[in-house]
């Protein structure tokens, strides 16, 4: 417990460090800022484009896309604000820099994290609640404290299969050379968790539940709200893989890790 | 005279043979990275796996096979194709802009007895050439494949080639326009995401433009960015388009190059002054 409360203390300390420098970039954080919101708008703009010309995707209508769309954008703030140094990582290991961390009495998963805070992922958060809270009105969803605790546990578990994807990605640049490209790809196919699985055709309905899960990323846990006659079993289950896999996913980049030794010089 | 004839032919040759050492340059950087060839290959391929499922489940919802002019086929090859051109085109040029403006290698390069645009061009021409051949061929390929031949083969394929030439040079302007606004910003990431999606978006490689409503395909019509992706790819995908049509698209492309050639040549001719490179 005390070191829980030293580790909180210390996340605030490097970060408010963090944060000072960016904000001396000021014109940089307003444009990226921005960059965020147009992203989001462009993909909203599709969307309506789309059901102008077509009334519905295999059964699910306009609202309940948009709510599968604002909550996967919900579910992937996580990683954008505070796994934001994945992204880094590759660049780290191949120059050496890596090492610095190793030096540290902390957690070095922990501390290399802590470094960035990404906040124009906030501008994220706020187009997906945004989008959230309109079709939560426009679908006449009940509100009570149950539905949205289940909300609360359906957007943690599903955050936690995007970061822990990103951590394998990001990770496998401790066992192999230029694996930035890989980082990049898996990144693309948060674009695909929007959409409903059951689109799929068996096969890639597996791939995209088992091996590469982005169906936890907005499908599974959102059922639960959107259609509670649906649920499959791995909606339940969602919340017990998700911690399981973020777990391996934080052993494998750490014993890649710890297996690091530098560039040698 | 003699002599500064001569002094300028060989310059000619200098320069030649120093374009060509960078198309090289581009093509051999290209190469190193084969792993990341099959990965972006592979993540085309998942690209379109996701886009045939999707667009089918899309087209299950309206009884009719043709919507807008577009069938179901039309719309799965022109969305494959326009994310394998996305991928070949996609060269960071603005990163690399940006890049050697944040950590001052700019300087070096301005002082290359070779223009900074024409280094950068030669440069991502071998880049663009290579990933052409290693990620949109075979995309190409597996599609005519999925589709049992769906994309003719002729001389609609000839015209293609011409288009997304011009395509792909008219992207380079945009980049390099877009790179000089990092002279000014400090920004990289935020500029570049937004010439991303606009750039995506207005050019129909999000969603095609036959599906855009009527006053907004107006607009999008008036803008330089549907000669990237939009001309070539309908120039491959119909062969039974009138040579008047094809000849006035083509045109309109060549007309388009020009105009943000210039703005872009213009624009950097103005902002080279203004580069400032932190200590030394």
């Amino acid at each position: 417990m005390k070191k829980l409360k030293f580790y909180i203390k210390i996340y605030f300390k490097i970060l408010s460090q963090d944060i000072k420098s960016r904000m001396s970039y000021r014109s940089d954080f307003v444009i990226s800022m921005i960059g965020m919101i147009f992203t989001n708008a462009a993909e909203l703009a599709a969307f309506y484009i789309m059901f102008l010309n077509f009334p519905s995707v295999c059964g699910w209508t306009y609202y309940e896309m948009l709510f599968l769309y604002g909550f996967s954008l919900v579910a992937l703030t996580p990683m954008q604000c505070l796994f934001e140094n994945n992204w880094n990582l590759g660049g780290y290991v191949r120059r050496g820099d890596f090492i610095k961390y190793c030096f540290r009495p902390l957690n070095l998963f922990f501390y290399y994290f802590s470094e960035i805070f990404d906040i124009k992922g906030l501008g994220q958060l706020a187009m997906g609640i945004g989008t959230l809270v309109y079709t939560w009105h426009k679908l006449q969803l009940p509100v009570s404290p149950l539905i949205l605790l289940e909300l609360v546990i359906a957007l943690v578990s599903a955050s936690l299969f995007f970061i822990a994807i990103m951590n394998f990605a990001a990770g496998a640049s401790f066992y192999l050379i230029n694996t930035g490209f890989l980082i990049g790809t898996m990144s693309k196919f948060r674009d695909y968790a929007k959409y409903p699985v059951t689109i799929y055709s068996k096969g890639f309905r597996f791939l995209f539940t088992f091996i590469i899960p982005i169906a936890f990323i907005a499908y599974y846990p959102s059922l639960v709200i959107v259609r509670p006659d649906e649920i499959s079993i791995l909606t339940w289950l969602a919340p017990v893989f998700g911690i399981f896999f973020f777990y391996m996913s934080y052993k494998f980049w750490m014993y890649g890790a710890r297996k690091y030794s530098g560039t040698g010089s | 005279m003699k002599t500064m004839k001569k002094t300028g032919k060989q310059y000619n040759k200098i320069n030649l043979r120093a374009y060509g050492a960078l198309m090289r340059s581009g093509i051999m950087e290209t190469l190193q990275f084969r792993a990341s060839a099959i990965v972006m290959l592979f993540g085309n391929i998942v690209y379109l796996v996701v886009i045939y499922n999707l667009w089918k489940a899309i087209y299950a919802s309206v009884d009719t096979p043709v919507v807008n002019g577009m069938t179901f086929n039309d719309t799965m090859i022109y969305l494959v194709l326009a994310s394998a051109q996305f991928t070949f085109m996609e060269a960071r040029l603005v990163w690399l802009m940006g890049w050697s403006i944040q950590d001052g290698d700019i300087v070096v390069q301005l002082l290359r007895p070779i223009s900074y645009e024409m280094y950068n061009l030669f440069y991502i021409i071998g880049q663009n050439m290579c990933s052409f051949v290693a990620t949109f061929i075979p995309t190409f390929i597996i599609v005519e494949i999925v589709t049992h031949g769906a994309i003719p083969i002729g001389v609609n394929i000839l015209y293609y080639l011409i288009a997304v030439l011009i395509g792909s040079l008219i992207n380079f302007a945009v980049d390099f326009f877009v790179g000089t606004i990092c002279l000014y910003t400090q920004s990289i990431w935020g500029i570049n995401i937004m010439k991303e999606i606009l750039v995506t978006f207005l050019s129909g490689a999000t969603v095609p433009l036959a599906f855009f409503p009527e006053t907004l395909h107006k607009i999008v019509m008036f803008l330089p960015f549907h000669a990237i992706y939009n001309t070539p790819l309908t120039l491959l995908i119909h062969d039974d388009l009138p040579i008047e049509q094809i000849a006035d698209m083509i045109l309109t492309q060549f007309v388009w190059l020009v105009i943000v050639l210039v703005i872009a040549k213009v624009f950097w001719r103005a902002s080279e002054r203004v580069i400032t490179v932190n200590g030394g």
